[in-house]
Formats: C-alpha cells, structure tokens, sequence
C-alpha cells in the first residue's frame, strides 16, 4: 500500500518541482531581448482593462520584432497579474523585479494596484508607466513612476464645466464605491458647486449591485436638472441608464467612459441616445490612433475601451524609443530621464509629454454624445464626438 | 484494484501527515532555492501574515467548531486601525480626500488595532453565541458583508475607495524595519508568538471544553461548563490575532483599500485551513505555505499566452483544491473533517 501510494505521488512532486527547471532553462536565450514587465488586472474587478492593455502591449511588441526589434535586439514582455489589489500587486513586482530582474515594469491597469507596488518601485529605482491607472494620488507617487492616462482630476473638472455650461443649476450624482468612480463625482461635484451648481442628491452603490431604482427614484424626488452618472463596471453603468428611463426620467444624463463602453451602450440601448460623457478619446483625424485601432481589430477580432487600448500600446513604442537611446533594459535612471525629456506623437495624441510628476501633458479630454441605435456602428463605437471639453 | 482515493483513504495518517509535511516543506525549500532570495522573502512574508489569520480561525472553526466566514472582518479592522492611527498626514499632497491621521507610531498602533479587534469580537460574539451550525455560518457571513461596508462607506474614517496609504513599517527608535527581510523576521516572531498562544490554548484544560465543545455542546454543558463564554473566549482571541494579522499587512503593503477584506478573502482562509488540516496548528501552518505556494507558484506556468496568464492560474489553483479536497477531505494533516 504504500509503495502503491508513493507511486502515485511521487510523478505529482516531480511535476510540480520541474516548474521552476522549466522556466531556468527557458531563459537560456542568446538573443538577449531587452525584458520588460508588465504587470496588468488580468483577472478580477479590472479584467476588461487588463485584458485589452496587455493585447495591445504585445500587439505593439510584435510589430517592433517584425521590423527588426530595437538596435537589433527583440523585446519580450515578461506579463505578471495584479489583480486590483495591492497585495497582489507586490507579489507580481516582487516576482518581476527579483525573479526575473526587469527594471522598467508597463502598468498597471488598476490605481489600487499601482498604489500598491509604487512605493518599492520608488524604493528600488524601477520604473513603472502606466497607460490606464488614473487615480489623482499616483502623480505623487515618486519620481519613477509615469503614466499616459489622464488623471481623473481633470475628468472631473471637465465635466463640472461642462454641465455648468450646458445650463444645469441642480444635479444629482450615482457613483460606484471604486477610487475610480468616487474620484470622478467628486471632483465633478466639487468644480460643479464652484461654479455656482447645487447638488442634491448622491447616491452611491456596491461594485455587484445590480438594481438602481430605488437609489434613482430617490434622486429623481429632488427634480434635479441632471443626473451624473461615475461607474467603474460597464454593466452597472450601461443598466443605470436604462432603469433611469424606465423610471421616466427625460432629462439629460453625464456620464464618463465607461457608460459609453461597448457594452454598457448595448445594455442601455436607445436608453443611452442623447447621453454625454467627457472621455479621452482617440481623434478621427489621427491617422496612428486609427491605424492601432485597425491592427487591434485585425488581431483580436474586436475593439474596446480604443482610448486606452491605444494608450497601453504608445507606452510599448514610448519604452522602445527610449531603450534605443539608452540601450540597456537594466538602465533605469537612463529610462526615467528618457520619459522625462521625450515629446511624443502616438496612436492616443500628437506632441505629449511628461511633466515633473510623470504626468502626462498635452492630451485633453473630449465631450462625446451617444448616437441613436441605428447610427451606432464599430467606426463610431456609437457616438459623435462634439469637440474639446470647455475650459472654465 | 484499488482506486486513488481508496488508496489515500486507507494508508495510515500518520504516513500521509509525514509524506504531506515533506512534500509541502520539500516543494517550498526548493521553489525558494530556485526563485531567489527576494522572491522568497516576500512569499514568505505573504506565508507569514496568512498563517496567523489560518492558525487563528483553526481555532474557532477547527478545535471549537464554529463555522465563521466573518473572520476577514477582524482582519480589516485591524489593518483599517493601524492605518489611520500610523499613517503618515501627508495628505496635503492628496489629490481626493483627506482623513484626519494622528501618525502614531507603528508601535503605539498596534495594541488598540489588536485590541479594537477584539473588542469589535466581543460585541458581536455577544449576539453570535445565541447561533449554531449553519446558522452561525450565515450570520458571520453578515458581519463580513457589514465590516466590509464600514470600509468602504465611512469614507470619513476609512477614505472609502480611495484606501489609506503611507502606511509606516514598525521602527525601534531610529532603526525602521523597511527592509524585506527585517520585515519578514518581524512577521516571523508575531506568527511564533501566535502559534504559542495556540498552543498553549488547545493543550490546556481551556482546549480541552473547546474541543468538547465541538463534539458535544449540550453534553459539556451537562458537566456545569458555561458554553457561551468558552466560545465567547475564544472567538475574542482568534480576532485579537486576526487583528494583529491586519496590522501587519497594512504595514507590509503601506497601502489598503476595501478590496483587500472581501468575502473571498475569507473563503480562502477557510480552503487553507481545510487545506492543512482541522484542529491541527502545524496542519494550518502547512496549509498557509501549500496555498501560498500553489497561488504565487503558478506564476511560473510556461508556456501560456500572456494573456490568459492570469486566468490560468486561477483555473489550475482551483482544480488543485478540488483535486486535495476530494482525496483529502480532512486535510493535509487534519483529524476531523467539517
């Protein structure tokens, strides 16, 4: 019996501890490609933002070893999962930075993640750039830590002008308990009262809340001018708008990206005709932007969330432009002082940069209104962009 | 023929419990050999802060028999009470909102996060002890739901979403322990401290009613045993430790936010006490480096697109579980089954 039982274990503990060899000897390459990190939500509350960020991450990656690689020498992306939580986001930098060895880590997706690892990034001079966390907070988080992502401040901000210059007096507010959502009413209601705007009524709900009428009838009582809508999850975002017209609310509704999502629009239908959302979004007249965008359908059969998909896809470009320069994956300081000075034009915008925080400068939000049903099409992802979000 | 299960089944305990103990130890020595030093360093701290969570929810649920889902409840008002009596006030530089935080010392924290804890333990055990079985099972999901609400609305209190952050590690005067390794013996000493109070808990009279307990509530109540305060005792000190868990992770990660104390959280704390074993300390210990491994060692799975990385993991760290609890129900090193 027991013979017959080590038998059985023993090819399970072989397996398991040949893992680790399996990989040793998988690093034996004589290329030397330059390896880069990416750590990005590939599972858990941001997996639709992870997902997309690391397609469009190896999508760019495999354009550039098909043309040659960098100086000669191919780039390989090296993709840990951070889940949106901090705890994960430590082990996954812990692994890349001590296991692997990579100093320039793309991501990540959530702000909670980026938070997280950004301290030890600080601590170990290892650079991290983001193309989607937009937590206000990350600009201060050290001198080795950049983003393309705009943050939400600004968000806010614009959509505070915006409805105050749209002509509404009294708003009421629905946001999802995320920093994301949160972030975004926020600073919306706090430029919106500075305007001289009312808010009266904020309802807020749980992540994996599905019914908002009670929460929307409640706001409807105070007989707002506008609802504001700051969601994280497409699918709460897209239902709010339908529930908020079956209840019979006629007025205007503001939202932000991810109710103009592809699938919140498809939840809410007509319901969402009429909404508009100050979002980033990627210029028809940019030929790069749509050029990524045409690459990313072609490859992955389908395309969402196309202002950040391209955002993680410049971040590739924008390191390789900087590892031409420096040359050396290793060369952390080189690569932060690189972002530091360039000045680049990419599928998400002409001319940006970086400023003294590693924020991004030079992009700018857009107001966007969500097309009737009939005229929603994957060219226009169902909206037509009405022009630059006002300044105050 | 005999079939797998049949064979796990009959072999004697005591050979599993040794063949389990050297494999999960033998599997951790050679993925830390393999891995690197810094690698190791953090999975053992990560090792470190889930086996005092492990070892003190063994307690209720494995030597006492209280089916508690509620115990990442303790675990966040602990870390929830060492960041927003330690973090640093540097929130002038805080783009969202601010918290007033008195920036105490790492120290000075730690016993009102332990203590507050407890007392959080106290008050709800009061209500909890009026409930058994599958009823007690739901109301601790109840306090899980409600402890992770407070998190995350009080925003006043808890910043809400947005989490804490500048979590200070702990400092003895002017030596701060910012470095890894310094930080895990620290984790070490609290968890050998946790793991002594255990034991001197289960291996004293008071283990024994606990145990009795378990077996028989009417029947130790029958000897004159005030039940209810047995397992009120003890309930209180599994969240003293699961309090003191918290702490350390808040300091561990420097940053918290509500997400880290969902109700999954506690579904895997219960996998990794099944896991290891029921009424066991050593079988809990075992369990927190089986699950740590399993969960951090499938990052090393080649040969996957990036990604479906991610998903993968998830799908082979389950299929695993499945596959220990089927042949294994009682556990690694486990005695009774649930």
């Amino acid at each position: 019996m027991r013979l017959d039982s080590w038998k059985i274990l023993l090819p399970i503990a072989v397996a398991l501890l040949a893992i680790p060899f399996a990989v040793a000897c998988g690093d034996d390459d004589s290329d030397e490609p330059f390896r880069i990190g990416v750590m990005e939500s590939a599972t858990g509350p941001g997996e639709t933002y992870g997902t997309v960020a690391i397609q469009a991450k190896e999508l760019a990656v495999e354009e550039i070893n098909a043309a040659g690689g960098i100086n000669g020498r191919m780039i390989e992306l090296i993709v840990e999962d951070s889940k949106c939580s901090a705890q994960d986001a430590i082990t996954a930098y812990n692994k890349l930075t001590d296991v692997d060895g990579v100093k320039i880590i793309l991501g990540t997706s959530c702000s909670g993640a980026m938070l997280g690892a950004a301290p030890l990034a600080e601590k170990d001079g290892v650079v991290m750039f983001s193309g989607l966390a937009t937590n206000p907070d990350i600009a201060e988080a050290g001198d080795y830590i950049f983003r393309t992502s705009l943050n939400d401040a600004q968000l806010g901000v614009d959509t505070g002008n915006l409805l105050w210059e749209d002509g509404v007096r009294k708003l009421a507010t629905i946001s999802e308990s995320t920093d994301y959502a949160e972030g975004v009413r926020r600073t919306t209601a706090g430029q919106f009262e500075s305007l001289g705007g009312e808010i009266v009524g904020e309802e807020r709900y749980a992540s994996d809340a599905t019914d908002f009428r009670t929460s929307l009838t409640k706001l409807f009582s105070e007989n707002p001018d506008a609802l504001h809508i700051a969601a994280q999850a497409e699918f709460a975002g897209g239902t709010i708008v339908k529930q908020a017209r079956e209840l019979g609310y006629e007025g205007p509704i503001y939202s932000e990206i991810v109710v103009v999502g592809a699938t919140a629009l498809e939840i809410a239908g007509e319901a969402a005709t009429g909404l508009k959302a100050v979002i980033t979004d990627i210029d028809p007249a940019n030929e790069k932007g749509q050029e990524v965008l045409a690459s990313f359908r072609e490859k992955y059969d389908y395309v969402t969330l196309p202002w950040y998909l391209a955002s993680a896809y410049d971040t590739v470009y924008i390191t390789a432009a900087c590892l031409e320069e420096t040359n050396d994956d290793q060369d952390a300081d080189g690569f932060r002082d690189c972002l530091y000075e360039i000045t680049w034009s990419g599928g998400i915008g002409d001319n940006y940069s970086f400023d003294e925080r590693g924020e991004v400068v030079g992009l700018a939000n857009v107001v966007v209104e969500v097309l009737p049903v009939s005229e929603r099409n994957e060219d226009n992802n169902g909206y037509q962009v009405l022009g630059p979000a006002p300044i105050k | 023929m005999t079939t797998l299960p049949q064979t796990l089944r009959e072999w004697p305990r005591a050979d599993i419990e040794r063949v389990a103990t050297v494999f999960v130890l033998g599997w951790a020595v050679a993925f830390m050999l393999w891995q690197g030093t810094g690698f190791t360093v953090t999975l053992m701290t990560v090792f470190a802060i889930w086996a005092i969570l492990a070892v003190s929810l063994n307690l209720v649920v494995g030597f006492t028999g209280l089916l508690s889902v509620g115990h990442i409840g303790f675990f966040g008002i602990g870390a929830y009470t060492m960041a927003i009596l330690a973090s640093d006030a540097s929130y002038d530089q805080l783009r969202t909102e601010a918290i007033p935080t008195p920036g105490w010392p790492f120290f000075a924290a730690l016993p009102i996060a332990v203590a507050l804890a407890g007392l959080v333990a106290l008050g709800v055990g009061i209500v909890f002890n009026r409930f058994r079985d599958d009823i007690f099972v739901l109301v601790s999901f109840g306090f899980a739901i409600i402890a992770f609400s407070f998190f995350l609305n009080l925003r006043e209190i808890t910043r809400g979403a947005f989490g804490i952050h500048e979590i200070p590690r702990p400092a003895f005067g002017s030596w701060v322990l910012d470095g890894e390794v310094e930080f895990l013996v620290f984790a070490l000493i609290c968890l050998a401290l946790v793991v002594l109070v255990c034991w001197l808990i289960v291996t004293s009279s008071f283990g024994r009613v606990l145990t009795a307990i378990r077996e028989d509530e009417e029947a130790i109540a029958v000897f004159g045993y005030r039940v209810t305060h047995f397992k009120l005792a003890v309930w209180v000190l599994s969240a003293m430790m699961a309090g003191l868990a918290g702490a350390l992770f808040a300091s561990w990660t420097s940053f918290i936010d509500p997400n880290s104390f969902i109700l999954l959280e506690s579904m895997l704390l219960i996998a990794i006490v099944i896991l290891g074993g029921l009424a066991t300390i050593w079988g809990s210990l075992l369990g927190a480096m089986a699950f740590v491994l399993l969960e951090e060692g499938m990052r090393f799975l080649p040969f996957l697109p990036a990604e479906f990385v991610g998903q993968a993991r998830q799908v082979v760290l389950g299929v695993l579980l499945v596959l220990l609890m089927l042949f294994r129900p009682q556990g690694l090193v486990g005695r009774y089954k649930l």
